[in-house]
């Protein structure tokens, strides 16, 4: 008996890929839905568009299209203005023919089978040339020609505006013979004369230029949704499959570590993947070729020379990073399932997820910066379009391809390092390994009764919160009045009270709802709250005004406005209840009670839970929508968070949040003659010029204030907190 | 070789308590020896093998495998144990040479000998017939030995199998503690769970008896039969159930 040696990392990986593939290669049914279906997929999809574009290329020819105008002249003076508009149209020379039709075909009719003529459509227009119109015309007035037209001729609307640009240049004629007849110089007619100099055209694309652009974004997401099907089913049989066999075991006590295992894993699933990207590609391509030559000619924009390579090239080095990215998201999704079938389960609402993010990348400003090209799945489409050239005018420069490729790469690489991380860890998990989808789904099970929610359950009603917000968004009115408490209900209130029935946690112990202790000190740490909240409120301001001076957004501004608008125009009380006292309660209760009793599970004496703090002042800033507003509201949130776990309590807290919001009240209330504070208030910052020093400095006096009132307020020795239950909550 | 002292597993359960699935297990199974591990569903045995397997990481207590601490050095005592469980399965679209040799791969044997150490352990497991049939076409008994195969690769001094002999009929099952006994006359320990005491009464050297997570009581048949059975005559079963507190068949506990 004699042991092997450990296997190098490299080994033990490339040996499990290698079983997964063969085991894939094996599966003939994935195998044709993986690999072979996106084959037929981008024939289908071509020839349908082809089809349609041609349909709608032909229409538009035919509408634009210059045709013969019928038109039927009748009445006393039909002879003389058939006779005017024949010379004019002989004597018009091409270049200011602009907008005619090809022909103009006068036809002597009747007035009384004019009308019949129009309905049967042998004419296309009718003039009936009453008696003085040519000599109006020949006159300093404005004649008024009535046309009939006819609803029954194919040229339509087309022939209308055809035969308008015949009679304005009608019109230009006389207008000329009566400059001439005034003695006045021609060029009073022309004061203008616009010369068009260089090589470009200067023109917008044609219309089905923009249609093929937008296909060919399109087509690249449809690449991104086909090349996460590519990982779908691997990744799935990976883990997933291995747990339903009963063979992940097997992989678990091979003698290598087990991020060697998940790395295995993960290059079988990514040599799939990349096979379906390449089959893709090879199918776009093939289908492209013949695409492009069944389109009409011309609307396919020439790339420059070169720039179809580097675009093919940028893009396929772009996708193989998004192929690891899809191959590691797989993965990492279907690592808690327990068989496949609940691995699909999972899997398909995050594929749909990722699906609507790469959609993303179709949105107008979506090549505003190469920043964007980080963002996962979106980004690698941002640079695919910027180096075709299909997002912008022109295609980008090398340069610029090259960066915004190192930038998604480097994106999707550590995206991909950091779930396979994630993926070794759950894999490590005893409880998602052995107990599988009941432990795995365990934040959805209602429990006994416990003393506070766990980390994941701690998001939960942020999560539902922000779903109320969006969803609010339709049903919420306008008027503040109404908005703000059906908006703090359905994103705060609803949430929180479903969760406090739904997980049975102790709502003492999860909000915080007690008194800090003693009287005296009680009343210290709420004044001193409320002096960190006023102060913060004026600090927080100067910075913004610092930082981003006049630059607010539109909708930072309409806000302002309304709330402005609130506290004009409603009795002080209502206003300071809206604006003030339901937020800092319900907020309170949502970031610095659930949040983050959740986060920071059970309170250990003497350590401050800095990350969970963090996170839940983070999830406040986020909760508030505003990019600008988010550093002050981030720094809120911290400093409401440490208040609570300092004073144990979330009454400071609560009145912190309260004197923060009342703020604007006391400003517009009390302090009108502070133009620079009023004027902060009502037009939402849009001035750049810095608060008051004076006002800043106290303010920052009253933040330390109440920092000092807070510390002194806090007993010496605290005894450890009470809990609920014997066991450790933190589940 | 393989060495349990004070073994300890609990576990958080899904309601918040404490579940104690192990609590202070201590037995060793020597070179050469086969002992059987035996209980009750629930009474700990597959918690202890999976520890032993270094699938879970022990709460307290120490367990080595050739020395090898479970705790310390997982990936040493990967090198040196083989596992089968009854519910380990075998991938069904590969063949059992294909099997095996990927888990020899991943063993790090060297791909000059990989071929070989293939045939020689598919002759001597009697899978030399069906070696290049898909794995998921074949008897639960044939699955059941390249799953031996497979924990047999790297030629492992000991092997823990649970309830290795669950899914297969009267044949399968002597054919595989046939097998299992002539792998112990190679000198390897070997460690079984089963809930079939008829089975390996008369194969197993000693037996360990485990009952709500703790070891009960432990020696030969014979130990245990004349340590739990008035008379000191029975079977092993019925020292078993007296062991852990039930009464057997028609019978009372002592």
């Amino acid at each position: 008996m004699s042991g092997t040696t450990l296997s190098a990392p490299l080994t033990a990986a490339f040996a499990i890929a290698r079983r997964d593939l063969l085991e894939f290669v094996r599966d003939r049914r994935t195998l044709v839905v993986t690999l072979l279906l996106p084959m037929a997929t981008y024939p289908i999809l071509a020839l349908a568009t082809a089809l349609g574009l041609r349909t709608a290329t032909h229409e538009i020819e035919a509408h634009t299209a210059p045709a013969t105008v019928q038109l039927g002249l009748s009445g006393p003076e039909a002879a003389t203005l058939a006779g005017l508009l024949a010379r004019m149209l002989e004597a018009t020379p091409p270049d200011e023919r602009s907008g005619w039709p090809a022909d103009v075909a006068l036809a002597d009719v009747t007035e009384a089978e004019a009308g019949q003529l129009l309905d049967d459509g042998a004419i296309d227009l009718w003039i009936h040339a009453r008696p003085g119109l040519v000599a109006e015309l020949q006159a300093n007035g404005t004649v008024r020609v009535p046309v009939q037209v006819s609803a029954r001729r194919p040229a339509g609307a087309n022939v209308r505006d055809q035969f308008l640009a015949v009679m304005r240049s009608l019109g230009r004629q006389a207008a000329r013979a009566r400059v001439s007849r005034a003695g006045l110089p021609a060029t009073l007619l022309d004061p203008v004369e616009v010369d068009f100099e260089g090589d470009g055209d200067g023109g917008p694309p044609p219309p089905t230029q923009n249609v093929v652009s937008t296909l060919a974004g399109g087509v690249l997401v449809l690449l991104t949704v086909l090349t996460l099907t590519g990982a779908f089913y691997p990744a799935i049989d990976a883990i997933a499959g291995e747990k339903e066999r009963g063979t992940i075991e097997t992989l678990l006590i091979a003698p290598c570590r087990l991020g060697d295992v998940v790395f295995g894993k993960f290059l079988g699933v990514l040599a799939i993947t990349l096979a379906t990207l390449v089959a893709n590609v090879a199918s776009i391509t093939a289908t492209a070729a013949v695409a492009v030559r069944s389109l009409p000619q011309g609307i396919v924009a020439t790339l420059p020379e070169g720039a179809l390579a580097l675009a093919t090239v940028a893009t396929v080095i772009a996708f193989a990073g998004m192929a690891a990215l899809a191959a590691a998201t797989c993965l990492a999704v279907t690592t808690a399932s327990k068989s496949g079938k609940e691995a699909q389960n999972t899997l398909t609402p995050v594929i749909l997820l990722v699906s609507a993010v790469a959609g993303t990348a179709m949105l107008p400003r979506a090549h505003g910066g190469p920043l964007l090209a980080a963002v996962p799945f979106a980004g690698q489409i941002i640079v695919a379009r910027s180096a075709l050239g299909t997002a912008t005018e022109s295609p980008a420069t090398v340069a610029e391809v090259v960066a915004t490729l190192a930038i998604s790469l480097a994106s999707s690489l550590t995206i991909t390092w950091l779930l396979l991380r994630l993926t070794t860890h759950a894999l490590a998990d005893e409880d998602m390994l052995f107990r599988g989808p009941d432990v795995a789904s365990g934040a959805f099970h209602r429990p006994e009764r416990r003393a506070r929610p766990n980390t994941v359950q701690a998001f939960l009603p942020l999560a539902a919160g922000f779903a109320g917000l969006w969803y609010a968004q339709g049903i919420v009115p306008a008027d503040l009045v109404k908005a703000i408490p059906i908006q703090q209900v359905v994103a705060v209130l609803a949430p929180l009270a479903a969760m406090v029935w739904w997980q049975r946690v102790d709502p003492r112990e999860t909000f915080a709802l007690r008194r800090p202790a003693g009287t005296v000190a009680a009343g210290a740490a709420v004044f001193g709250g409320a002096l960190i909240g006023a102060g913060m409120f004026f600090v927080g301001a100067a910075m913004l005004l610092a930082v981003r001076g006049g630059g607010i957004s539109a909708e930072a501004r309409q806000l302002s406005a309304r709330l402005v608008a609130l506290i004009q125009e409603q009795p002080l009380w209502l206003a300071w209840l809206l604006i003030a006292v339901v937020p800092a309660v319900c907020e309170e209760l949502l970031f610095r009670g659930w949040v983050l009793a959740g986060l920071r599970g059970r309170p250990k004496a003497g350590s401050i839970p800095w990350t969970a703090i963090g996170v839940q002042a983070a999830a406040f800033a986020l909760f508030h929508l505003l990019p600008e507003r988010m550093p002050q509201t981030f720094a809120l949130g911290l400093a409401l968070g440490l208040l609570v776990v300092v004073t144990r309590s979330i009454l400071p807290a609560i009145v912190c949040h309260l004197a923060h919001n009342s703020m604007p009240l006391v400003i517009l209330g009390f302090a009108g003659d502070i133009p620079r504070l009023a004027s902060m208030v009502e037009a939402g910052d849009t001035a750049s010029a810095p608060l008051p020093g004076w006002l800043v400095a106290v303010a920052a006096a009253a933040v330390v204030a109440g920092i000092g009132l807070v510390a002194a307020s806090l007993p010496r020795a605290r005894p450890p907190t009470r809990s609920l239950t014997a066991t450790p909550s933190r589940t | 070789m393989i060495d349990v002292r004070g073994l300890v597993k609990h576990y958080r359960a899904s309601d918040g308590g404490i579940v104690r699935a192990v609590n202070g297990v201590s037995f060793q199974v020597g070179g050469g020896e086969m002992v059987g591990l035996l209980g009750a569903n629930g009474a700990g045995k597959t918690t202890t093998l999976r520890m032993l397997a270094t699938l879970l990481r022990p709460t307290a207590g120490t367990a080595a495998i050739a020395g090898c601490d479970v705790r310390d050095d997982p990936v040493g005592v990967r090198r040196r144990l083989g596992y089968v469980s009854a519910t380990t399965g075998v991938p069904d679209r590969l063949s059992p040479r294909e099997i095996l040799a990927s888990f020899g791969r991943l063993h790090g044997l060297h791909p000059a000998h990989l071929p070989g150490r293939v045939d020689r352990l598919l002759t001597e497991l009697d899978l030399a017939g069906c070696a290049d049939r898909p794995a998921g076409r074949l008897s639960s008994g044939q699955r059941q030995r390249v799953s031996l195969g497979r924990a047999l690769i790297h030629d492992p001094p000991a092997l823990i199998l649970d309830e290795p002999t669950n899914a297969l009929d009267v044949v399968g099952s002597r054919d595989l503690l046939v097998l299992l006994a002539r792998l112990r006359a190679e000198g390897r320990a070997i460690l079984l769970s089963t809930h079939r005491l008829h089975e390996i009464e008369a194969r197993c050297d000693r037996f360990v008896i485990v009952h709500g997570g703790s070891v009960v009581a432990t020696g030969t048949r014979e130990a245990l039969i004349g340590e739990w059975i008035p008379g000191h005559e029975g079977e092993l079963e019925d020292a078993f159930f007296a062991a852990i507190g039930r009464p057997a068949a028609g019978g009372v506990v002592p």
